[in-house]
């Protein structure tokens, strides 16, 4: 499928937002305009990197993306223009860019999810730049009045102040027993992150090790992904666990104790993006409790 | 007759060049750099070749990329051993006493740098994505390095590690304690570093400040100072303070993206 830019009407195949498509890139988002939608058989797009010293405008300021293996996304903030982060990703700024501490409430929680505490508030006017510690790519998502996305944690890198973000537990859990251990794990973390503009369109900016892909699922559909491997959905696509016991043919392939997949089941409306690179849960034992789940024995 | 000047490292090129001769940098391509000045190190095409002394070297690979060098009879390169890739049999290898023994331990600098020496090929390669940059150095520059992150040097190239001044700079710096030094003093050389991630270079004015984490700082002309200072922020749990590495112009910063977070866990 392509999405050639149309005289005058535009609309990015990516953040959905029309445009004039004239400058070779979205202003909103970065993605190229000027190449084919990059469709799997299967559905999934690939998101295209934003191109080297692509510009995108929020607000009153611009944010440049440059760079390939780990992008850096350099902002040129207006005076009334804010952005927060954490403070790991902060690569250069101005002496006269303003940084500031944001408070941040449920300190205990985040500090036990090992989510940072403390956000960093960096008011323009000046240049301040940010990027992540994992060859992959910048996303952008620019976000309409009172759109919201959720995130996974360890994934956003930057936001502009008009955006709120507060965060909830993901609801998604197992247990596992080997002997008398018993063990817990969450496969997308115990929070995930959920961003909101307020008061008029917002910019988010997340960083995805590897490759990105995003589809959109119809009402009801439903696939099966990688839990580690999900970086973003709309709030309209629902979660749970999905658990699959390959059929064994001796005893210790049996269902108890054989090798298990462990999935997670995205069912819509909404979109979702996912990152090529991603880790294996690591499973002990045999699964005693967990969230709400669905289970295949094959 | 018409030659073309590379934008990287300001080199003569014959016009049909597509490559620099000196520092490998395409001249076919426009030099990118962001709104705030900073200029991405030219990104080598694969198999791109540029020639120092009597030798040769060739970039090959884009994401962790291998510098492969052809050594002339009489030329040699001296590098930190970990860094080898492979070699041929025939290369004969020397070690150079670098000095500071105790110092170096401290400061956990390898005690010895490994040289070797023409004819022969040698390649060398880092553990991580990232790219090589390639800095021509001439008679009377002197470049700092993050200790560990130079990939090879060519024999004109003299080498020494200077400490980084004043406590707070170590502790909070996150560069170390020691930075190497290169200074050619008669004829041109060559130094090969890898960068993690993308690296990206600023030439900063007489006075001119920038502010920059100190984990993403690769190398800085000697002429521009280091400072760290503290941010009037807390971080984390245990209400850190935040520090960057302040660069004082005249002269040359190059950065890397992808960095370790030094201090503020």
């Amino acid at each position: 499928m392509s999405m050639p830019p149309g005289a005058g009407s535009y609309t990015c195949p990516y953040c959905r937002i029309p445009s004039d498509g004239g400058g070779g890139t979205c202003p909103r988002c970065g993605a190229p305009v000027d190449i084919r939608l990059r469709a799997t058989k299967s559905g999934w797009a690939e998101q295209p990197p934003i191109r080297d010293m692509a510009r995108i405008h929020f607000n009153r300021s611009t944010c440049q993306i440059s760079g390939a293996y780990v992008p850096v996304a350099e902002m040129n903030l207006h005076p009334e223009d804010w952005v927060y982060f954490s403070h790991h990703v902060l690569l250069h700024t101005d002496p006269n860019t303003r940084l500031e501490a944001l408070q941040m409430g449920g300190g205990w929680n985040r500090v036990l999810a090992g989510m940072p505490m403390v956000m960093m508030k960096a008011q323009g006017p000046g240049h301040i730049a940010f990027s992540a510690d994992h060859p992959g790519e910048t996303l952008a998502i620019p976000l309409q009045h009172n759109q919201a996305v959720d995130v996974v944690e360890h994934r956003f890198l930057v936001a502009t102040g008009n955006v709120t973000y507060r965060w909830e537990r993901s609801g998604i859990w197992f247990t596992t027993q080997n002997g008398d251990e018993q063990e817990w794990h969450y496969p997308l973390g115990q929070m995930m992150d959920r961003f909101t503009a307020q008061g008029g369109p917002g910019l988010l900016l997340l960083h995805g090790p590897g490759n990105t892909f995003i589809r959109d699922l119809a009402q009801g559909e439903r696939i099966l992904v990688q839990p580690s491997g999900l970086i973003w959905k709309d709030p309209t696509v629902r979660m749970h666990l999905h658990i699959e016991y390959p059929r064994g043919q001796y005893w210790f392939s049996s269902a108890r104790w054989q090798a298990k997949s462990l999935w997670l089941t995205l069912t819509g409306p909404g979109r979702v993006a996912v990152q090529s690179v991603f880790e294996r849960p690591e499973m002990v034992g045999s699964i005693v409790q967990s969230s709400g789940a669905t289970t295949q024995y094959w | 007759m018409d030659r073309i000047e590379c934008q990287w490292c300001k080199a003569q090129n014959e016009p049909a060049r597509t490559s620099c001769t000196t520092c490998g940098a395409p001249l076919d391509k426009k030099n990118l750099v962001s709104d705030s000045g900073w200029s991405e190190a030219p990104r080598l095409r694969d198999m791109t070749e540029f020639r120092f002394s009597n030798s040769t070297c060739q970039i090959e690979g884009e994401i962790v990329p291998v510098a492969e060098i052809a050594l002339a009879h009489g030329d040699s390169v001296f590098f930190e051993h970990h860094v080898l890739l492979w070699k041929e049999p025939g290369v004969p290898m020397s070690a150079m006493n670098t000095g500071g023994g105790m110092k170096r331990t401290i400061g956990g600098m390898p005690h010895v740098i490994s040289i070797a020496h023409g004819p022969g090929r040698i390649a060398f390669s880092r553990d991580a994505t990232g790219e090589v940059v390639v800095l021509p150095l001439h008679p009377s520059m002197e470049l700092d390095v993050r200790e560990h992150a130079f990939l090879a040097g060519t024999h004109s190239l003299n080498y020494s590690f200077i400490r980084i001044k004043g406590l707070a700079n170590v502790l909070h710096g996150g560069s170390g304690m020691y930075m190497d030094r290169f200074v050619t003093h008669n004829e041109p050389g060559l130094l090969l570093l890898h960068g993690y991630g993308n690296v990206f270079q600023k030439t900063l004015q007489p006075g001119e400040k920038i502010l920059v984490e100190p984990g993403g700082f690769l190398y800085k002309d000697s002429t521009v100072t280091m400072n760290t200072v503290q941010q009037n922020v807390k971080t984390g749990l245990m209400r850190h303070g935040m520090y960057l590495a302040e660069m004082n112009g005249p002269g040359r910063v190059g950065i890397q993206s992808m960095y370790v977070h030094h201090g503020s866990e």
